[in-house]
């Protein structure tokens, strides 16, 4: 036990280290200074406790959602790759239903934005599970095609039915006091939203490993045919629910975002949540609590990318480069002791 | 003494912190047959796959023709002539017959598969087994799929011949057939290696044997020179328990147990559109403490009987009745009985999670889960450290433990058991038969769906054949391997 | 209400000054920040406010930084960096941050917040309104001059208030010229998607346009690329430049463009923000202040008849003087629009 504690001490030394190598000879290459943009990278996202819970965990809030939701479909053997058209479904409901209830009282009205967003995400994610289930259409297409619809239905509205009521630039009139989700720590950004996810990832944790229905969804997963065969279980049921709990659960990051956060819809709410989502569940092992570590991951990653651009005056692009190349060494280091521990055992 | 072909010495190979083959050594003469027995994980398969190219060993020497080679791939092999027909069949399933064929024998720019359709045409003729040549190989039953295996083998006009199970899923006219093609190859000068499951099949053709065990040669013998119980001793380190899997001394049931009341009942159900042959106005009634037993070549609806009377698939037409307390050993346990990257308390779960007494509300109850899977570990002998282990992590033999213990638990009513012993070695077979004959004795009523005429005769009181979708039932006194296999190969010929 | 006046004698004296930036005699007094949802590099809007940015630096010895951000959320915490890292003045350079900035605003009193475009004030948030449909409707003269087939065509990005304006003040300045030119728009709801804007113009030109304006970003090159195949394919077509002088970007198709001098106008707010000048109401920039105006290509110059550049020249006196009225929408709190 003791040496399998000091081994995985010892990947995780070497993960970082060779992280920060190729990133500090991108930086070098690029033309920078690696270490003013590695100081930078660490304040803009541990460097106090207020940039922690306000850059930091206020980013990994939609990062864990759409991780979740990736990662449990990933487990059905769903391939969803459509949270981000499921986020933006979820945005438009919340914002909705946030508008139309804006004399409700926030005890009411709170969760009725989040059931908003859920239910938006899985009638979303609904699409492409009834064309796989009811005309055999793989779901990879499908949720990659439905994407673009919810992309350009939020395009849509802010420029027409939900546009604000002046009329004059695309973006939603602001949700009132009452449907946007408390803060979490005075003082900070971190709002309601984080506590929520890291309770949703406990619940799907719990309900993976304890219900009949998490059993279920792993059998499928892990192989339809046993799961038919020797298990009994209607598959296409159980595909069909992790669709909808995958998709609701990407619906409530669009939710969360809106009602924690921006408090209105605009149009590019999402720089691509949905797809960073599927890093943030392979790095997570697809497991709920590894997914919530990856989230906080990615979330502070982010947040050291947008201070190297403001502190080490580093480009956008050449961030991006860099912010990638640090994702891609740590998903090839995770598979690779994943590979070893089997090879090993 | 006639020529070495081959000489395989003190052969090692791991995977992992698995030993696989720790020391074999293998002769093989020109003019021999050559059985090569052992136990399941002995390290029959993995040592044709060194001799094949397809696995390099970790040490020990390959001598072909006396000089000493090095195979870095299955081509090398060949053009050392050694050819290698796999038991899971290295098929490349979209494509023809022809196509897997020609595979590997295109020579330049030259379009091979003309060349190959007349060679291939020619060998049938030759050797008795027919595949239709531009059939999809997805498309083939397992039986067709086993005689492309061997065809493509034998094209490569191989003076090494090795057979990894061949006869599994052959009919026993085709097992005759190919027998005799083997002893007319090594009359020509060749060797032929052949592994089989069943011990008097590989009596019946070889005239030397090689036995593992372990991953080491514990017995080589010279022609007609051993004793059955030794063979079988050195297999499995111990006395047998069960004539029927090592293939000796098999006799039909000749006493009936008395049937009780009727547990499942077809009548004139037709299921059409379902996996494989359809059935058509199928009627059985399955009684308390008897077993029935359907016998029939691969691809005559088995798969459908089997799969209707254990629910999992639903008749187009007629009635069925089927219990509550349902157990069901489908014949592939690594695909559809267990779910490999699943522990074994998971693989337990499988079954029993439907059932009421596992659960509490939306939640399951784990630690009875566990206990339950923990007796199985137990009762059933399975070799696991504990109940935490992967299923895909245990031999062929131990997985089919795990499905047998779990499906027996839940077979208070009726148990439909699938070619429950294929590819078992003779001790697991023989404790698989001694389960279903315990089972039975409770009072359960049991379906046994084997293409193993020797297993359906022994453990059957009732012997049915299926061809074509329809189900015979076999008369007294045509309950032979004769008899039973003529009703069943009748069906065939007249489906093809 | 001495303030725009103020403003406006500031400018003047930076546009005098120009950019020869340098001998600063201001201590490093001044901490600016600017937040662009778009690359620097597109040559148009956001490159203006980067080099403004840069001249804030040279010419004021302020201290600077940028950062590209991409969403709402992201805006938040842009804010949130800069201003609790002590910037005075954040430039927040397009109408998409004025949410933010306002709620920025509420948290960091002591820091001012600049949102070009924007439509929200407050004591700390001050949109900066850019007069472009002036210069616009100069460009909207040139193209219905220079026109043969009495089309031409507009290209857009996201279809919001401000660039609608410049929109209605073109087709106004080519119907001075031509009330019978027929004018062609397109909003492809994106301002950097190169390819849709590409797609936009082939399909004004082939519905006849000869001249083409856009008001996209980083999606103009589209558009030039696509007059410049039209070009080549041997049908005389011209572009118009947007947001700042693209003059240089196709030197060979653009005939002019209308600018906004983004640069000067940064400084000036700078400068009015030192002096106390700036807050509590929008700041409005045009041709009047020569931050906006309508630049010829000397290396097109010939293709432009003369008396065309005359009744041009004509008008800008004319919208300086007040005379001219170009058509505007509204669309800061409060203001009142022109139609």
């Amino acid at each position: 036990m003791a040496k399998d504690v000091r081994a995985r001490v010892g990947v995780g030394v070497v993960a970082v280290g060779a992280t920060a190598l190729i990133g500090a000879v991108l930086l070098w290459w690029g033309g920078y200074d690696p270490q003013v943009a590695a100081g930078a990278m660490f304040r803009g996202s541990f460097g106090s406790w207020n940039t922690f819970a306000s850059i930091t965990l206020v980013r990994s809030v939609p990062l864990i959602l759409t991780g979740l939701a990736v990662s449990l479909a990933f487990r059905a053997g769903v391939w969803n790759i459509g949270a981000e058209g499921q986020l933006y479904a979820g945005a438009i409901a919340a914002v909705w239903v946030g508008l139309r209830g804006a004399t409700l009282p926030a005890l009411i009205l709170v969760p009725a934005v989040l059931m908003a967003a859920t239910l938006g995400g899985a009638a979303w994610a609904m699409v492409p599970a009834l064309m796989r289930l009811r005309l055999g259409i793989g779901e990879v297409i499908t949720t990659i095609l439905m994407n673009f619809v919810g992309i350009y239905l939020a395009a849509y509205m802010v420029h027409g039915p939900l546009q604000e009521s002046r009329g004059v630039f695309p973006q939603t009139d602001r949700l009132v006091e009452a449907a946007r989700l408390p803060i979490l720590v005075p003082s900070t950004r971190l709002h309601l939203g984080f506590a929520l996810a890291l309770l949703l990832a406990a619940g799907l944790a719990v309900l993976l490993r304890r219900s009949t229905f998490g059993f279920q969804l792993r059998a499928v997963g892990a192989s339809p045919e046993a799961a038919r065969v020797a298990g009994r279980i209607r598959t296409g049921r159980v595909v069909l629910a992790s669709f909808l709990v995958s998709g609701g659960i990407a619906g409530i990051a669009g939710g969360v975002e809106i009602s924690g956060l921006t408090y209105a819809l605009y149009e590019g709410l999402s720089p691509g949540w949905g797809y960073t989502a599927i890093a943030v569940a392979l790095l997570g092992a697809l497991d709920p609590i590894g997914v919530v570590v990856a989230g906080v991951f990615f979330g502070a990653l982010q947040a050291g990318a947008g201070a190297m651009q403001r502190e080490a005056g580093v480009p956008a692009a050449w961030v991006g480069v860099v912010e990638a190349s640090v994702i891609l060494t740590v998903l090839a280091l995770a598979r690779l002791r994943a590979v070893g521990r089997r090879g090993g055992s | 003494m006639s020529e070495v072909l081959a000489r395989l010495d003190g052969i090692e190979r791991r995977f992992g912190s698995v030993v696989a083959l720790d020391g074999a050594d293998l002769i093989l003469r020109a003019g021999e047959v050559h059985g090569l027995l052992g136990a399941n994980g002995a390290g029959k398969t993995t040592l044709l796959n060194v001799i094949g190219g397809m696995l390099r060993p970790d040490a020990g020497t390959i001598e072909v023709g006396g000089s000493v080679v090095s195979f870095q791939t299955p081509r090398e092999a060949w053009t050392c002539g050694i050819a290698l027909a796999h038991q899971h069949f290295a098929l490349v399933p979209a494509q023809s017959v022809l196509e897997n064929l020609a595979l590997g024998l295109a020579r330049g720019w030259a379009d091979p598969v003309r060349d190959v359709r007349a060679k291939a045409l020619k060998l049938m003729d030759r050797i008795g087994l027919r595949v239709p040549l531009d059939s999809r190989v997805d498309h083939l039953g397992v039986g067709d799929k086993q005689r492309l295996e061997i065809l493509k083998a034998l094209l490569k006009n191989p003076r090494v011949l090795v057979l990894d199970e061949p006869t599994a899923v052959l009919a026993p006219n085709e097992i005759s057939g190919l027998f005799a093609l083997l002893r007319e190859l090594a009359a020509e000068g060749r060797a032929v290696v052949l592994v089989a499951h069943k011990l008097d099949e590989v009596l019946m053709v070889a005239d030397r044997l090689t036995v593992l065990r372990a991953g080491r040669t514990v017995l080589s013998t010279v022609p007609g020179d051993y004793e059955i119980p030794d063979l079988v001793r050195a297999m499995v380190g111990a006395d047998p328990v069960d004539a029927i899997a090592i293939g000796v001394d098999v006799e039909p049931r000749s006493t009936k147990r008395e049937p009780g009341e009727s547990v499942a009942h077809l009548d004139r159900v037709s299921v059409t559109g379902g996996p494989g042959v359809d059935l058509e106005e199928v009627s059985l009634h399955v009684y308390r403490g008897q077993v029935v037993g359907v016998a029939g070549v691969e691809g005559n609806g088995q798969r459908s009987l089997a799969l209707l009377l254990a629910g999992r698939v639903s008749a187009t037409r007629g009635s069925v009745t089927l219990p509550e307390g349902l157990g069901f050993i489908p014949q592939d346990r690594s695909t559809e009985g267990l779910i490999a990257a699943f522990d074994l308390t998971d693989n337990v779960a499988l079954a029993l999670h439907r059932v009421a007494a596992y659960q509490d509300g939306p939640w399951l109850r784990w630690s009875e889960l566990t206990r339950h899977a923990e007796t199985i570990h137990e009762r059933f002998e399975v070799q696991a450290t504990s109940t935490s282990v992967l299923a895909g992590s245990l031999s062929g033999g131990n997985q089919q433990r795990v499905v047998v213990g779990r499906e027996l638990s839940i077979a208070t009513d009726l148990l439909i058991a699938e070619n429950p012993t294929r590819g078992l070695d003779v001790a697991a077979a023989a404790f698989v038969h001694d389960e279903i004959r315990r089972l039975v004795a409770t009072g359960v009523g049991v379906v046994l769906v084997s293409t193993d005429l020797d297993e359906v005769l022994a453990l059957s009181d009732r012997v049915f054949a299926m061809t074509r979708g329809r189900l015979l039932e076999v008369d007294e006194g045509q309950r032979s391997r004769e008899g039973v296999g003529a009703l069943m190969l009748g069906g065939a010929f007249a489906h093809a | 209400m001495n303030r725009p006046s103020r403003f406006l004698s500031i400018l003047a004296s930076v546009v005098a000054v120009g950019c020869s930036g340098g001998d600063s005699e201001v201590d490093v007094a001044l901490r600016a920040a600017l937040l662009t949802s778009g690359p620097v590099s597109d040559a148009g809007w956001y490159a203006g406010a980067y080099d403004g940015l840069k001249l804030i630096e040279s010419f004021l010895g302020a201290q600077v930084s940028h950062q590209q951000t991409r969403t709402p959320a992201e805006f938040d915490e842009a804010f949130l960096a800069y201003a609790a890292d002590g910037y005075d003045l954040i430039f927040a350079h397009g109408f998409e941050y004025q949410d933010a900035a306002i709620r920025a605003g509420e948290l960091f009193p002591n820091t001012t917040i600049i949102v070009s475009g924007g439509g929200r004030v407050a004591a700390n948030v001050v949109p900066l309104i850019f007069r472009l449909e002036e210069g616009s409707y100069l460009a909207g003269m040139a193209a219905a001059g220079l026109s043969r087939t009495g089309i031409v065509g507009m290209v857009g990005g996201v279809a919001i208030p401000p660039a609608q304006g410049t929109f209605r003040a073109f087709e106004a300045g080519a119907r001075a010229i031509d009330p019978e030119v027929r004018v062609l728009e397109t909003f492809t709801g994106d301002w950097n998607d190169v390819a849709a804007a590409k797609e936009a113009t082939v399909a004004q030109i082939n519905r006849g346009a000869d001249v083409i304006i856009h008001n996209v970003d980083a999606a103009s090159f589209g558009v030039f690329q696509a007059v410049r195949e039209s070009v080549a394919a041997g049908r005389t077509t011209w572009a118009l430049g947007m947001n700042s002088d693209q003059n240089d970007v196709a030197p060979d198709v653009i005939v002019g463009s209308a600018v906004i001098r983004i640069p000067e106008a940064f400084v000036a707010v700078a400068l009015a923000w030192q002096e106390g000048d700036v807050g509590g109401e929008a700041i409005y920039a045009g041709s009047n202040q020569q931050v906006v105006d309508f630049v010829i290509n000397p290396a097109l110059a010939h293709v432009v008849p003369l008396d065309l550049l005359e009744r041009i020249d004509l008008s800008r006196t004319q919208i300086r003087s007040g005379e001219l009225v170009v058509p505007r929408v509204a669309f800061v709190e409060g203001e009142v629009g022109v139609r």
